[in-house]
């Protein structure tokens, strides 16, 4: 299978960064689609909110009845405009689509996303709809988006090429997702939690582009550094496969299959039919191609903020640092779960902090490295410098409960400072709300992910090294 | 047996409408793929039986060849531990009887003789085709173990011996392998390659649907597939 990244990221680059985009069925109703998406395109979401700025490039609308929308001029079909076209976004009825693509092949429109659904999904009617428009689209050599998907979003260039609310922030993270309703309330979700994506996928009923090709385009894209993936199936299960295995060694794929119980419709002959699910396979294929298996939502977005801003952990050995025993031995319950070690504090650490003179007598003298309920910043700073200069960790986990003596602002200042000055990785568990939200804030700002649990934060920790484990059997 | 002869007894399975291979060409299969299995003949009467069982050497198998019955245990179709020639008369007796009664329709071939092997620890390797994957290749403990705690693993064939040893490195079950309790570690160099040239010949013959080396028996220096099973698609 010939797999080339940089030639499908150019292919698809029209999607994204379009020179000229054309909403063909834009409307003036406000409750249609076709308003939306061009409002979206003009504003960035149907929603307003303080971040959002509409796309600068150039949006044309096609609706023969109309003049203006939204202070656009209306074209009366995409033929009739005489700029350059890269992009159509079409919110027609089905049975328009075959006339409407022949337009956007005169105009030698480069991509189509085509929102409308009744095709492929729907009957044999549909399903005739859709061979024809896809005849004309690959004579034209246009590659199509969809049909029946939300659309894409490239917050980077502050394109909202879809019928989701709003663009989320700007980030490091793309999610292609089979789903269109998970999208949009994955969007509202990260506004409130300050997640940024640089893009958002989703694909639809993949009559042309499949997930494997978004991956193609991610793994070229300047702006991501994490790819996250929900799944129900592939089209074609072996191109993602030799996909996947082409894209893990230069950005993570963090992926969640949908589906497990499903046993798929074998016939039962033999004990392996009997026992391949479907989900056992993905588990398998995920696993064969270095991609990393999500179980829950939450998870894989955690797990793709830890991968999108801390380095990769060299070995499998951690420290954990906490001013609360509970936590700290939560914390250590988990890392024991996902084969993560806790190697002691070494005798010349012990001694050294001792002899430090910031720690409480009762300190822990263990790993958990527990600093006492009333510890201040200068004992986290200096028990933090100890783990991260030891040679014996490859991490951290710093663990924070708000208590009196707490001063979260300045231990969120010494996280980020000793994680630059050590360049290995640093997962907060800073837990809490009202008071710590601001300390949280700053360390997300400045690259350390924080959880407010410590099975997030041990899962995060967790894939920082299981990834580089994956670089090393591939040895990369 | 070359990949000529394979396919031509493919075809002539096939042709006669049947839907699995016979355990002797599966045996023969399997052994062209590197993959070990006890030596064994076919008896197509009671006299061949004992003299194949006494060239062999005691204690043998017998199992049922007929294109009628798929799972031969549940048909009484296997009896193990056969020490002496009295014993394979007998057992060869016993088994015609069974099958009959299991199926009356059901046609006896002939007998498989097999050496009997000493117990080891089991392990099954199977294929199946995936809608969207194709051909893929399932690892996990074997035995009756394998329906109790379905602690199998998959990859998409076919795959190298590296590949192979990461899936066994996978199973829940793995210390079982590596031995406990001063019990030595299995060939897993056997093993892996075994797993990857079944993934190779899944590759190679695109008209087996389903395939099911359940047991594979593990010793420290060699492994044996007991017994296999290959549907056609």
């Amino acid at each position: 299978m010939q797999i080339d990244l940089e030639k499908t990221h150019s292919e698809l680059r029209c999607f994204f960064e379009p020179k000229g985009v054309a909403v063909i069925g834009a409307s003036s109703h406000p409750e249609k689609i076709g308003y939306q998406v061009l409002k979206n395109l003009r504003e960035g979401g149907v929603f307003s909110l303080p971040h959002l700025k509409g796309f600068t490039g150039k949006i044309f609308p096609i609706n023969p009845k109309a003049e203006h929308i939204l202070g656009l001029k209306c074209y009366p079909r995409i033929t009739d405009i005489s700029e350059r076209v890269d992009l159509a976004i079409i919110c027609l009825p089905a049975r328009l689509v075959p006339q409407v693509m022949q337009d956007c092949a005169m105009k030698k429109v480069k991509g189509v996303s085509i929102i409308s659904a009744g095709f492929g999904e729907a009957d044999s009617k549909g399903r005739k709809l859709q061979e024809e428009f896809l005849g004309i689209a690959k004579k034209a050599g246009i590659r199509i988006l969809g049909p029946n998907c939300l659309g894409i979003l490239y917050p980077p260039q502050h394109l909202n090429a879809s019928f989701a609310p709003f663009l989320p922030f700007s980030g490091k993270v793309a999610f292609i997702s089979q789903s269109g309703a998970l999208l949009d309330s994955v969007i509202d979700w990260s506004v409130k939690d300050n997640y940024g994506f640089s893009a958002m996928i989703s694909y639809g009923n993949k009559s042309d582009l499949d997930a494997p090709d978004f991956i193609a385009w991610a793994a070229k894209d300047p702006y991501t550094k994490v790819i996250t993936l929900y799944v129900e199936g592939f089209s074609d299960g072996r191109y993602f496969l030799e996909m996947a295995k082409k894209v893990t060694p230069i950005k993570p794929i963090v992926a969640l299959k949908a589906g497990r119980t499903a046993t798929g419709s074998r016939a039962v002959g033999s004990h392996t039919g009997s026992l391949a699910g479907s989900y056992q396979i993905y588990k398998g294929v995920f696993k064969q191609s270095g991609v990393i298996m999500a179980d829950t939502l939450t998870q894989m977005f955690d797990m793709a903020r830890a991968l999108a801003y801390q380095p990769l952990a060299k070995g499998n050995r951690l420290a954990i640092v906490t001013n609360g025993g509970g936590s700290g031995v939560m914390c250590a319950d988990y890392c024991e779960e996902l084969a993560i070690e806790l190697p002691a504090l070494p005798r010349q650490l012990i001694e050294k902090l001792d002899k430090s003179g910031k720690m409480h007598p009762a300190w822990s003298r263990g790993n958990p490295l527990d600093l006492v309920g009333d510890a201040g910043p200068e004992r986290y700073e200096v028990a933090l410098e100890a783990v991260m200069g030891s040679e014996v960790y490859d991490g951290a986990i710093v663990i924070q409960a708000v208590q009196t003596s707490t001063q979260p602002l300045r231990n969120a200042g010494i996280l980020v400072e000793v994680q630059k000055k050590y360049k290995k990785p640093i997962i907060g568990a800073f837990m809490g709300g009202v008071i710590s939200e601001a300390s949280i804030k700053y360390l997300e700002e400045h690259g350390i992910p924080n959880y407010d649990d410590v099975d997030r934060a041990a899962r995060a920790m967790w894939v920082l090294m299981e990834h580089r484990r994956h670089y090393r059997r591939r040895s990369i | 047996m070359n990949r000529e002869d394979i396919l031509n007894e493919i075809e002539q399975f096939k042709k006669e409408g049947r839907k699995f291979l016979s355990e002797s060409i599966s045996g023969k299969l399997l052994a062209s793929y590197g993959i070990p299995i006890p030596p064994a003949c076919v008896a197509k009467n009671v006299e061949k039986a004992v003299k194949c069982a006494q060239e062999l050497g005691f204690p043998v198998v017998l199992k049922v060849i007929s294109p009628q019955i798929i799972h031969k245990s549940d048909a009484g179709g296997v009896i193990t531990n056969i020490d002496k020639k009295e014993k394979v008369r007998e057992a060869f007796h016993r088994i015609v009887e069974n099958a009959r009664k299991y199926n009356p329709k059901a046609k006896v071939e002939g007998i498989y003789v097999q050496k009997m092997v000493p117990p080891g620890r089991e392990v099954i390797i199977g294929v199946v085709k995936d809608k969207q994957f194709g051909p893929v290749v399932m690892f996990g403990l074997g035995g009756i173990l394998v329906e109790v705690f379905k602690d199998v693993v998959f990859r998409v064939a076919p795959i190298d011996r590296e590949e192979a040893r990461e899936m066994i490195d996978e199973i829940k079950g793995l210390a079982i392998l590596q031995g406990v309790r001063g019990e030595k570690p299995v060939d897993f160099n056997s093993l892996s390659k075994a797993i990857a040239n079944t993934s190779r010949l899944a590759i190679d013959f695109p008209q087996i649907g389903q395939l099911d080396i359940n047991p594979v028996c593990l010793y420290p220096e060699k492994i044996y597939a007991l017994d296999a099973r290959i549907i056609l698609e």
